[in-house]
């Protein structure tokens, strides 16, 4: 009942939606349907037209009596086709730019909207909204203007036929629903099947994409055969989705040859018997077939938007609740700027909990004094990354206050926030441009010398010289072209290049291995010489580098201190750190 | 591309050649094939004499009063429309199965030459390249299958029916209809040029919609960390802007086409009605006949446009099988040589390097006549810097390629002389990353043998240690990993890369080291696993840690492709100068 009452709701969201963009671009939308309505005014004469012929000959009145009627066909059918074409051609036009408007506004959205929404919604799911989802909509708003033509078409030669014969004309307009049903039934039948098929196909390439990227593994086990038991049984499954929606088809696209066909029959039985009689001129049931013969594609058309309007519907929705979500960080509403000042941090009392409930700082009080260097230690869960990411307002505290020279983050201009507060991920993300774009990425404006600075800082420097295109290597498919080491140390360059008051390294140097993390440990010594800089490592050699050490357990600060006095008056820090201490044998 | 091009023979445009290929994937399907067409050939007939008995109805029945004719004819039309219902059905539905069944085998066959290729050539290829065989160009054919196919034969057979009917009812109409249809040939011709070219470029296009969108979506925190969100939307605006552009050629193609169509179909009309009626008013013609024309002529025009339709697909489907042949010629070069054995048991695991260089590309060689011989139960540390050529050595010794010089061989028998069973039965490699398949953590751990009870598994994962673990998840070990083990972490989906080895109970491992971080309590963990899962085993790591150096029985320094020093931890630090630089940047990594 509730889930039958969401769909109706749905569907009026989504006809809401649907009906607004059809309002926005109501210039180009009157023009298609005026389009479609000059084409179904001339459709409908053309077997009337025919009629005539047949009756003039039937009549013997000789020719001079068929060319008048053969020239207005023409005529009408020229016509038509200028319809047609306005139709089609601005029919286009609205879906099109209507998708694409849309597909902007969700892009620019979904840029805007927090980590917090990110962390819970899949990057499938948005794929889908601004893909799947608007291609969706797009087909219904191509197909209002001629489904609008269509109804009308409808109507009128319903109207024509009873007209001219009145059993005849309703037993003939039976074709109406029953096409309309017939190719709805079908319509909606199919859409279920090809969702599957989608889906099994996108597993089956999972399994591609599995084997693909794990052949080592497959190849080291000798498992070929295990894979390909894999692969055979996704075919398999695709084979079923795929036969059911044959079989739909084989149960109701025959009919569409076949219910019209029915219509003849009618029009042949009881028209021929009305011929016969005198009540009907022989013209005017060869006008009866022509009518039938004539609305068969639109009905099947009009059967099919119909069937779709639902699922459309939903998209829209869909896409309309997206839309609807309000980012959750937002920029104040009398923005402060930053003092001048060294960078200092002060965490005043805050608490954190993500909006699953859980609780992960609780009543953090900590500063940083401007210039100087922090390692945030602590073991997974801990909350030392939400430390960091609560500085740039990635997310809000939900307790207390944080500040930056003495300015609350929240009342700082988002773009004057993150301008000042860099941050370099763990996942270092990379931008399918070339590197020097994605350092650039850091200062849009930095010079070609800061940017090579930057990247010798990195250690990035040399590595990009190798490569034939230097700066200008274009960086593949998410980075790939580049290993881990390399791809963390190009977003550690893109951090530097920022040159910002306070500088964290989530992490930031994890792939890379001993002996280039001993490289470019020196460098970060220049790097952080004078700036505010908050360091998560594991590695003992970086923490010996930081002024002061932050030790948290359980989302509070324990301990705070240097490293080497932590390590004598903490038992619990060296506990942590064990492991990298290379104690074990 | 350039290494997929040893197969350039099939090209689209010899599309015999390809159509006669792919028949033989599954010659079996060829009768039913021809049943099929059978059927469809029933079909249409059937139908093509519907307006027949329409004419006979008018001519015999409303011509001459006879109400009697009418019924009659009305009957048969019935009759003939239930035998064209059910022979339609009957042939809509017997090309699918063909057409998926072929697909079924083709997945099959393609996928099963992808897994016979060796390492070499999955090195050069891109992955989203082997990736779009499978999927896009197996769907593409798909597509062909479930919609083309179909169509394109009932559509063809109509077409040749409806001539032919049209031709023996009245030949001088036939023939205006004719002239008009040579025109829609034409027109279609230049619009299908037209509109392929077009939806090349919005299928290009939306490629580039989505991989921005995609690249905006996962790297939306370091877009908005850098402030990069406008500067993300004017190019996503840009490039989608551009899909529009190239979808608006298309709706100019189709806007203009179609309409043409239309046109070409009411002069097709009024010829005919000029002609039939000129020719009924002289005599020469009966009225039914020209009614059965009319009806005829509705026919003949849809399946046109559809068959149209049908030659992209067609032409997609014919490219999609040129690529999958490329595919499967490619050659296979590690493969069992002929008289290839199995180790004989109990097999003792010593690994000697004979000699060896190797080359990945012509010219560029990363192996100079390396030569190490591990023995059984011993461990080896190879160790160099990043490039020096120690993972190559890994690779050679697990054969996912062969030596370009000199021998690699496992208790005295050359690799390339042992059966690819005894060879995976032998050796396991422990990726630097523990890769995790979608299904069940037991799924994962059994990996190396599916029909390990649960009791070897437990076994597995206590000696592991990961038994608390497993059983402190709410599904325990049907839990399933998801894609690539997203739920785990690093640490975890290593100890299940390990497990894995362990129950295989290989007598050699090859372990690449990960060079990442676990953090501390997690490394704890490996470290105990591995201990278990190397203590009497040979094996080869290639290290990257200073620990994994120590404790190895012998390490093998590498640089630039050769192997520069051999002998204890102790022994290499105070003889070799460039082992004591790597290790004082390992030790001040760890202090």
């Amino acid at each position: 009942m509730s889930e039958r009452q969401s769909r109706l709701g749905d569907l009026n969201v989504g006809i809401a939606l649907l009906w607004r963009v059809l309002v926005r671009y109501r210039r180009i939308a009157a023009v298609s349907i005026g389009g479609a309505l000059i084409w179904m005014s001339m459709v409908v004469w053309v077997p009337y037209l025919v009629g005539r012929v047949i009756d003039a000959v039937v009549s013997g009145s000789g020719m001079s009596n068929v060319w008048p009627l053969l020239g207005l066909i023409i005529v009408a059918g020229a016509i038509q086709a200028i319809g047609i074409s306005l139709r089609r051609y601005y029919g286009f036009k609205v879906s099109y730019r209507a998708e694409a408007d849309l597909r902007n506004e969700i892009f620019t959205h979904i840029q805007r909207m927090a980590f917090s929404f990110h962390d819970v919604t899949s990057t499938g799911e948005l794929m889908a909204r601004a893909s799947s989802d608007l291609s969706q909509l797009r087909l219904i708003l191509a197909m209002a203007p001629i489904t609008l033509a269509n109804l009308v078409m409808f109507f009128v030669v319903t109207v024509v036929l009873v007209i001219i014969d009145p059993v005849l004309g309703l037993t003939a307009a039976l074709m109406v629903p029953a096409l309309l049903l017939t190719s709805g039934r079908f319509a909606s039948r199919v859409v279920g099947f090809s969702f599957d098929l989608q889906q099994r196909l996108s597993e089956l390439s999972h399994v591609v994409e599995e084997t693909v990227s794990g052949i080592e593994v497959v190849k080291s086990y000798g498992q070929q055969a295990q894979q390909q038991k894999r692969l055979d049984d996704k075919a398999e499954t695709i084979y079923d989705a795929a036969m059911g929606m044959a079989k739909q088809r084989a149960i109701y696209r025959p009919l569409f040859e076949i219910i019209p066909a029915l219509g003849t029959v009618a029009v042949l039985l009881i028209g021929g018997i009305r011929v016969v009689d005198g009540a009907m001129t022989f013209g005017e049931f060869v006008s009866f077939t022509q009518y039938l013969a004539t609305m068969v594609l639109p009905l099947m058309i009009t059967g099919w938007f119909f069937a779709n309007l639902p699922r459309s519907a939903a998209a829209a929705s869909r896409i309309d609740a997206l839309l609807a979500t309000a980012p959750e960080i937002s920029e104040p509403r009398r923005p402060e700027h930053l003092k001048p000042g060294q960078g200092e941090v002060r965490f005043n009392s805050v608490s954190f909990a993500y909006p699953d409930g859980a609780s992960v700082l609780k009543d953090v009080n900590l500063v940083i004094p401007g210039g100087t260097s922090v390692g945030l230690v602590g073991a997974t869960g801990s909350g030392k990354s939400t430390i960091a990411h609560l500085i740039p307002r990635f997310y809000d505290v939900v307790q207390g206050s944080i500040t930056i020279d003495g300015v609350d983050v929240r009342e700082l201009r988002l773009d004057e926030l993150r301008s000042e507060v860099a941050v370099v991920f763990q996942e270092s993300y990379l931008f399918s441009a070339s590197i020097e774009e994605n350092i650039r990425v850091g200062d849009p404006m930095a010079s070609d010398d800061r940017v090579r600075s930057a990247a010798r800082l990195a250690k990035a420097h040399e590595f990009i010289c190798e490569f034939a295109d230097g700066y200008a290597t274009v960086v593949g498919e998410r980075g790939s072209t580049l290993s881990g080491g390399q791809r963390q140390r190009v977003s550690l360059a893109r951090g530097v290049v920022r040159d910002p008051r306070v500088l964290i390294l989530d992490d930031a140097t994890s792939s890379v291995d001993a002996i280039v993390e001993a490289e470019i440990q020196e460098a970060l010594k220049q790097v952080m010489a004078g700036r505010t800089t908050v360091i998560i490592a594991h590695r003992t050699s970086t923490l010996a580098l930081v002024d002061n050490v932050v030790f948290i357990e359980d989302g509070r600060v324990v301990a705070f201190g240097s490293h080497d006095e932590l390590l004598e008056t903490v038992p619990r820090y060296s506990e942590v750190l064990a492991a990298d201490m290379g104690a074990i044998a | 591309m350039k290494y997929m091009s040893s197969a350039g023979d099939y090209k689209v445009d010899r599309p015999g050649r390809l159509v006669g290929r792919a028949g033989r994937i599954a010659p079996d399907l060829k009768w039913p094939f021809v049943g099929t067409v059978a059927i469809t050939f029933v079909a249409t007939i059937v139908r093509l004499l519907g307006p027949l008995v329409i004419k006979g109805g008018i001519d015999q029945g409303i011509t001459e009063g006879d109400r009697q004719v009418i019924v009659t004819a009305a009957a048969i039309f019935v009759g003939l429309l239930v035998v064209q219902y059910f022979a339609a059905a009957i042939s809509q539905w017997s090309v699918a199965v063909i057409g998926e069944r072929y697909l079924v085998r083709l997945r099959s066959v393609v996928f099963s030459r992808l897994l016979r290729l060796d390492m070499g050539f999955y090195s050069r290829s891109k992955s989203g390249v082997l990736v779009s065989r499978m999927t896009s160009d197996i769907e593409s054919l798909q597509e062909f299958a479930s919609e083309g196919a179909a169509m394109a034969l009932t559509n063809l057979l109509t077409v040749i029916g409806v001539a032919v009917a049209l031709g023996l009812v009245d030949w001088q109409m036939a023939l205006a209809v004719f002239v008009v249809v040579g025109v829609l040939l034409g027109v279609s011709v230049i619009f299908q040029r037209q509109a392929r070219r077009a939806y090349d470029q919005v299928r290009e296009r939306i490629g580039r919609v989505l991989a921005t969108l995609q690249e905006g979506i996962t790297g939306v925190r370091v877009v908005q960390a850098f402030t990069q969100e406008d500067a993300q939307a004017s190019t996503f605006g840009r490039v989608n802007e551009r899909y529009f552009d190239a979808n608006m050629d298309a709706a100019r193609a189709i806007s203009w086409y179609f309409p043409v169509v239309a046109l070409l179909r009411v002069v097709a009309l009024a010829a005919v009605l000029g002609i039939g009626a000129t020719r009924v008013l002289d005599g020469s013609l009966t009225i039914g006949t020209l009614v059965a024309f009319l009806l005829y002529l509705d026919w003949f025009f849809q399946p046109i446009i559809n068959l149209s339709n049908v030659y992209n697909l067609l032409q997609s489907a014919l490219s999609a099988m040129a690529k999958l042949f490329e595919l499967m010629d490619e050659p296979v070069v590690v493969e069992d040589r002929p008289g290839a054995h199995d180790l004989t048991e109990p097999v003792a695991g010593t690994v000697v390097l004979d000699g060896v260089s190797f080359s990945y590309e012509p010219d560029t060689p990363v192996l100079f006549d390396v030569s190490v011989a591990v023995d059984a139960g011993e461990r080896v540390a190879i160790v160099g810097e990043t490039g020096s050529g120690k993972s190559t050595i890994a690779k050679l010794v697990m054969r996912f390629y062969d030596p370009t010089v000199g021998t690699i061989s496992i208790d005295g028998t050359d690799l390339r002389d042992l059966t690819e069973r005894s060879r995976s039965d032998t050796l396991a490699l422990i990726p630097q990353d523990g890769f995790l398949f979608s299904g069940t953590l037991r799924e994962n751990i059994a990996y190396a043998d599916v029909s390990a009870p649960d009791e070897a598994v437990w076994n597995v994962m206590r000696a592991m240690g990961i038994d608390d673990w497993v059983r402190s998840l709410p599904e325990g070990l049907d839990t399933e990993v998801r894609e690539r083990g997203g739920r785990f972490s690093a640490g975890e989906r290593q100890l299940v890369a390990l497990a894995r080895a362990f129950l295989s109970d290989p007598a050699i491992i090859v372990l690449d080291e990960a060079t990442s971080n676990l953090d501390p309590e997690t490394e704890i963990q490996v470290e105990g696993a591995l201990r278990v899962l190397l203590s009497g085993r040979t094996s080869v790591v290639i290290a990257h840690r200073l620990r994994s150096a120590e404790r190895a029985d012998r390490v093998v320094m590498v640089d630039a492709g050769r192997v520069i020093a051999e002998g204890t931890h102790d022994e290499l630090v105070e003889r070799s100068a460039k082992y004591q630089e790597l290790v004082e940047v390992w030790r001040r990594g760890t202090k």
